[in-house]
């Protein structure tokens, strides 16, 4: 049975997941992330459904909550691409190519779900569930590169909107953060251990960030993503 | 270079990078990626992905027969 630390971790970050979902109500831009705030309302489930199991199907060892933990994130996963595609609509929404980018992310999805496929095909036995686990690590590392090709598409077209910017930035340090931790854990193994815990603290600062966001960042603020990049480099 | 052009060539390029990049990042491990979303603890899975190791068999890999009540051969049909 996991600690009482890790039940607070998952209460503060089914607490934040909620919060992004109030604030962006509460700021009246649900339905313009609204693809965003269905990933947080999934998370919340999810969240909810992970703590029942912990609690009463024998915890982290239990074949039920490794099945349930793997098969709601790529369920997750996939959520949260779509979400990153309903960013990159929103960044080039004065270009009018809206259809050219759901047939791109149709395509890539696609092509990451071929070949996850090709990948697990060798196991003849569970090829379902090892599709779902390799489709949601393949689908985790596009999200990644997609993240840094809309920041760059950000910098180049001079975007301005400071709660997009905001979206966008936690984003792609949430992502950076795993593959850097996941990167350390491959230093040495002991590192894995203490990289176990801090993945679920790292699974907090995406919702952190974007409920600050919704909650302090007005929609009509603007700021030059120049000046960061700028601020960045020196 | 067309549109559609640029709709199937670009994913293709995104996800050759990625491909790439999760070559690099998992070259060394166990090639198992723990992936996060929300803040649940991880579950502890075995190193060659996330199924669990199946109960092994005592003698080889096969279901054990099951045992005849009077010795291994089956018993014959009574007398009337």
């Amino acid at each position: 049975m996991p600690g009482s630390a890790s039940y607070a971790i998952l209460l503060l970050g089914t607490l934040l997941e909620a919060l992004v979902v109030v604030c962006a109500v509460r700021r009246k831009v649900l339905r313009k992330y609204f693809v965003l705030n269905l990933y947080m309302l999934l998370c919340v489930f999810v969240s909810l459904g992970r703590y029942h199991i912990l609690t009463h199907d024998g915890g982290v060892k239990s074949i039920t909550y490794r099945y349930f933990y793997f098969y709601s994130d790529a369920l997750l996963t996939i959520v949260l691409y779509f979400g990153l595609i309903s960013l990159y609509i929103s960044v080039f929404e004065e270009m009018k190519v809206e259809r050219y980018l759901r047939m791109g992310a149709i395509v890539l999805l696609a092509g990451t779900g071929w070949f996850s496929y090709t990948v697990v095909s060798q196991s003849s036995h569970r090829m379902l569930t090892y599709f779902a686990f390799e489709l949601s690590q393949n689908l985790y590392f596009v999200g990644l590169v997609l993240t840094y090709v809309l920041w760059a598409a950000v910098l180049k077209m001079r975007h301005t909107q400071a709660l997009l910017v905001q979206l966008v930035l936690s984003l792609g340090i949430y992502f950076s953060a795993y593959a850097a931790s996941y990167s350390l854990s491959n230093l040495h193994p002991t590192f894995y251990s203490y990289v176990a815990y801090m993945v679920p603290i790292i699974g907090c600062l995406l919702p952190l960030s974007w409920a600050y966001a919704f909650w302090r960042v007005p929609e009509e603020a603007r700021l030059s993503p120049q000046r960061l990049a700028m601020a960045a480099s020196r | 270079m067309s549109r559609r052009l640029v709709v199937l060539l670009l994913p293709m390029l995104i996800l050759v990078g990625a491909m790439g990049l999760k070559t690099a990042v998992t070259a060394h491990g166990d090639g198992s990626f723990m992936m996060a979303n929300g803040a649940a603890p991880v579950p502890v899975v075995s190193k060659n992905g996330p199924d669990p190791a199946p109960a092994p068999w005592r003698n080889g890999p096969d279901p054990a027969p099951a045992p005849w009540k009077n010795g291994p051969d089956p018993a014959p049909a009574p007398w009337k």
